[in-house]
């Protein structure tokens, strides 16, 4: 071996035995760096119990908002979990009418006993693992009935499916008093539903909170008043239409709708309405709404955004509405008038007042104002005719016509207060107010000025 | 002085090498990782009754975990699948200990099921769904170690068919399972229906394949579900439902269907319509056969379609269709039956019929009031 050679060799030895001697020092070292306290396991163990604490503690009840799958409105379930291992789970919903009459026609109340368990799987899940007959029929199976309900017809066969519902939930945080949650099983389409859970008193009763939640929809939208407005800060309107099945149809006014038409699915909670997903609409993301004391909602994430019908002067003129009312609903001198009205109604032929009712006539070309009148077995409408229009948002001006119909001028011969009350409607302006901005089938029509006067329209 | 730097050298690269080769040799086994698992059941808890009734009578006695509480991880993820309802747990807990545990206890011995039974039960409350076959399973045995009962939520346990149908027949059917996987049974049980099986259409079959010489549908699959099927049948069978089965396999059946067809319905009885043969030929269902009236003339049996007679006011004869197939069902399926038998009774010293005698006495006569008791008079 010749002098270069040599040093050759030893370069390379002594690069070897650097490489060595680091490979030796490294490869000693056994463990890994604890970036937590605690090995996993003992971790999950932990949180199992930590999260079966908080779900059993201050009286264990919660409120879920539950949802299925992405096409289904989502429901309100009650639950109390006891340290026993035992879980009542409450319900209002066409589901479990359903599973109680066999139709889908209205909504029921239930409430069924079963067991849960917070199990450790890639971290904790919250298992409701014995059957809840008013929970767990969201995850059975079996095909979805469609009969009896426009919201569900369907000629899809879901069996192997039925509403893809969870009953394990991975739980993925805990933060004032709420729990998200997401579900174990992904639906057809490889979503995984995200959920919330939040703590409620334990002193509410679950049937009369439910009745409440209940209440809330039907406060919210009426399938008489199907088309509403989302209200954007920047002054642009979204339509929504399908309120009441809570499976919205969303679409920016002006554009057009089978085109551009989007479909949202939503659950009406105890104060609100909330999105399943948020919803991008002209850059504002909106997801929560809060129910207002006008019926109205707000949008919990930007206090701005509010969900309401047209303006109430639109929805009073909308020509396919018909609003009735009767003495009872009358104040002022249109209490007096139609007091005198029955009086002379008895007088002139023995016969009484139904109702009154203001609608478009769409022959004629003009709204009418009618009283149902009936003598014995046969009724009457005598009718006049009033041309209205708006005011601004909240008031109407009526100009009445000279003459009614033939029966109104025969009863306004004979009861001359019937035509008088409707004058009135053309002296002054009148103020419009609602039970609901969102759901207006209350309509009261106050005279501008002197409010003890008016008369309250509802929708039929 | 070269040699000597490059002895050296040689050195300290084998002794560096030795370090890096014996430097991880120092691992020990450390105290389990694991939290130590309280397996005391907690008399305050909501499930104490029946999870005492299931250590005692499963767990400690067989080694068996009674699963009646559904994590989905314990089951096929394909399918959507819900829990049993607790009330139904406890029935069917009671009922397979009854029916099927006892049974063995008495007629093979308290060792036979330690030994060779199942070691794990899971109830589930909804059925197996198979969305793309549109068939449902309703029972499962994997590798002789777990047995998996759908349905739970269905059960109607004054339905002595239904539970029958859907527990008690699956029970020996997924028992026979894991008996043969054991031991194997004898291949010529699969000579005797060669060439009829069919794994991909049996759904679409019916009664008819009891001419065959298979007592179910699912037994016309594959051999093995044959096996499974034609035990349990055997044992769970009512006499009625059993001689059904022999009289269907001994009918030669026949469908207007194209032979394509994989729902035909076939049928073993027809008649003319006032016994003219001229006219076309009414086929009689089974579901129809309570209106066949059969009447002994001088020692000879005539069949009638019950209360009908033709123009002339003679009764309207119904007529049997020729079994053509050249296989005697009823024989096929009493030869299976026979293997079975010597098989128990070789492979596992079982009286066959001592079990079936034993199943049928408990199954027809079980108070289940009775039987409740044994979980809820536990405190």
């Amino acid at each position: 071996m010749n002098e270069d050679k040599m040093k050759k060799f030893l370069n390379i030895s002594l690069l070897t035995l650097a490489v060595l001697s680091t490979l030796s020092l490294a490869s000693c070292k056994n463990e890994v760096d604890n970036i937590f306290d605690e090995d996993a396991v003992i971790r999950l163990d932990k949180a199992r119990a930590e999260y079966t604490d908080i779900l059993t503690s201050q009286g264990g009840k919660w409120q879920l908002e539950y949802f299925c799958n992405e096409e289904e409105q989502g429901y309100i379930y009650l639950m109390t979990f006891s340290k026993d291992g035992s879980v009542k789970i409450s319900g209002h919903n066409k589901w479990i009418n359903y599973l109680n009459v066999g139709n889908l026609n209205s909504s029921a109340y239930g409430s069924d006993v079963s067991m849960w368990e917070v199990i450790a799987d890639n971290g904790p899940v919250l298992s409701f693992n014995t059957y809840n007959k008013y929970f767990h029929l969201f995850a059975d199976p079996y095909d979805i009935p469609s009969a009896g309900s426009a919201q569900s017809t369907t000629d899809v066969n879901e069996s192997g499916y039925g509403h893809e519902g969870n009953y394990e939930f991975d739980i993925m945080k805990y933060s004032g008093d709420t729990l998200y949650l997401t579900g174990k099983k992904p639906t057809r389409s490889e979503r995984f539903i995200n959920m919330i859970m939040t703590r409620v008193s334990q002193d509410i009763d679950d049937e009369v909170y439910m009745n409440e939640v209940v209440a809330m929809a039907d406060s919210f939208f009426n399938s008489k008043v199907n088309q509403v407005y989302i209200n954007l800060p920047n002054g642009v309107r979204w339509i929504v239409k399908n309120g009441a099945t809570s499976i919205l149809k969303m679409f920016r006014e002006g554009a057009d709708e089978i085109s551009t038409a989007e479909t949202h699915n939503v659950i009406i909670t105890h104060d609100g309405l909330s999105f399943m997903d948020p919803v991008m609409l002209d850059g504002y993301l909106v997801k929560n709404f809060i129910r207002q004391a006008d019926g109205s909602l707000l949008c919990r994430d930007d206090h701005q955004t509010t969900m309401t019908a047209d303006v109430l002067s639109s929805i009073f003129k909308t020509q396919s509405f018909v609003w009735r009312s009767e003495p009872a609903k009358m104040g002022g001198i249109f209490a007096d008038m139609i007091s005198t009205i029955a009086d002379e109604l008895k007088a002139y032929n023995k016969s009484t007042l139904n109702y009154i009712q203001f609608a478009y006539d769409q022959d004629l070309g003009t709204y009418t104002v009618s009283y149902n009148v009936k003598k014995g077995s046969v009724k009457y409408n005598p009718t006049y005719y009033v041309t209205m229009e708006s005011a601004g948002d909240t008031q109407v001006r009526f100009t009445v016509a000279p003459e009614g119909d033939r029966y109104g001028e025969v009863y306004a011969n004979n009861c001359p207060t019937m035509k008088q009350l409707v004058n009135t409607f053309g002296s002054v302006a009148y103020d419009l107010s609602a039970n609901s901005l969102l759901a207006p089938v209350n309509m009261k029509m106050a005279q501008s000025g002197n409010a003890a006067n008016y008369i309250i329209w509802i929708l039929q | 002085m070269k040699k000597i730097q490059y002895y050296i050298s040689a050195l300290l690269l084998v002794a560096v090498a030795s370090m890096a080769m014996s430097s991880c040799s120092e691992d020990k086994l450390g105290p389990t990782i694991f939290p130590d698992v309280d397996e005391t059941l907690d008399p305050t808890s909501y499930s104490y009754q029946l999870d005492k009734f299931l250590k005692d009578n499963y767990l400690d006695k067989y080694n068996l975990t009674f699963l009646y509480k559904l994590p989905d991880i314990s089951t096929n993820m394909n399918y959507n699948l819900v829990p049993a309802q607790y009330d139904n747990a406890v029935d069917l807990a009671v009922l397979c200990k009854h029916l099927w545990f006892d049974v063995y206890d008495t007629i093979a011995g308290p060792d036979f099921l330690k030994l060779y039974g199942p070691r794990i039960l899971l109830m589930v409350g909804s059925p197996a769904l198979n969305v793309s076959s549109g068939s449902e399973t309703v029972g499962l045995a994997e590798g002789g170690v777990k047995i998996t009962l759908f349905k739970v939520n269905s059960m109607n346990v004054n339905n002595f068919q239904m539970m029958n149908d859907l527990y008690f027949h699956t029970m020996h059917h997924e028992f026979a399972h894991i008996l043969h996987q054991t031991k194997t049974y004898p291949s010529e049980f699969n000579t005797i229906s060669v060439g009829k099986y069919d794994p991909t259409n049996w759904t679409g079959r019916g009664l008819e394949v009891t001419s065959l010489g298979f007592v179910t549908t699912y037994a016309s699959s594959e051999y093995r579900e044959d096996f499974a099927e034609t035990i349990a049948c055997f044992i769970t069978y009512t006499d009625p439902e059993w001689n059904a089965v022999l009289n269907y396999a001994a009918r030669g059946w026949a469908t207007d269907a194209s032979e394509d067809d994989t729902d035909a319905t076939y049928y073993s009885f027809y008649y003319y319509p006032n016994n003219d043969s001229e006219q076309d030929k009414v086929a009689l269902y089974p579901s129809d056969e309570r209106n066949i009236a059969r009447v002994t003339v001088d020692g000879v049996v005539h069949t009638y379609w019950k209360n009908e007679r033709d123009k002339s006011g003679n009764r309207i004869v119904v007529y049997a269709v020729e079994d053509k197939d050249g296989i005697a069902g009823d024989e096929a399926i009493l030869q299976k039956v026979q293997i079975a038998r010597q098989w128990f009774h070789d492979a596992w010293n079982v009286d066959l019929d001592s079990l079936r005698k034993e199943v049928r006495k408990r199954q027809m006569h079980y108070d289940m009031d009775s039987l409740r008791r044994q979980v809820y008079n536990i405190h």
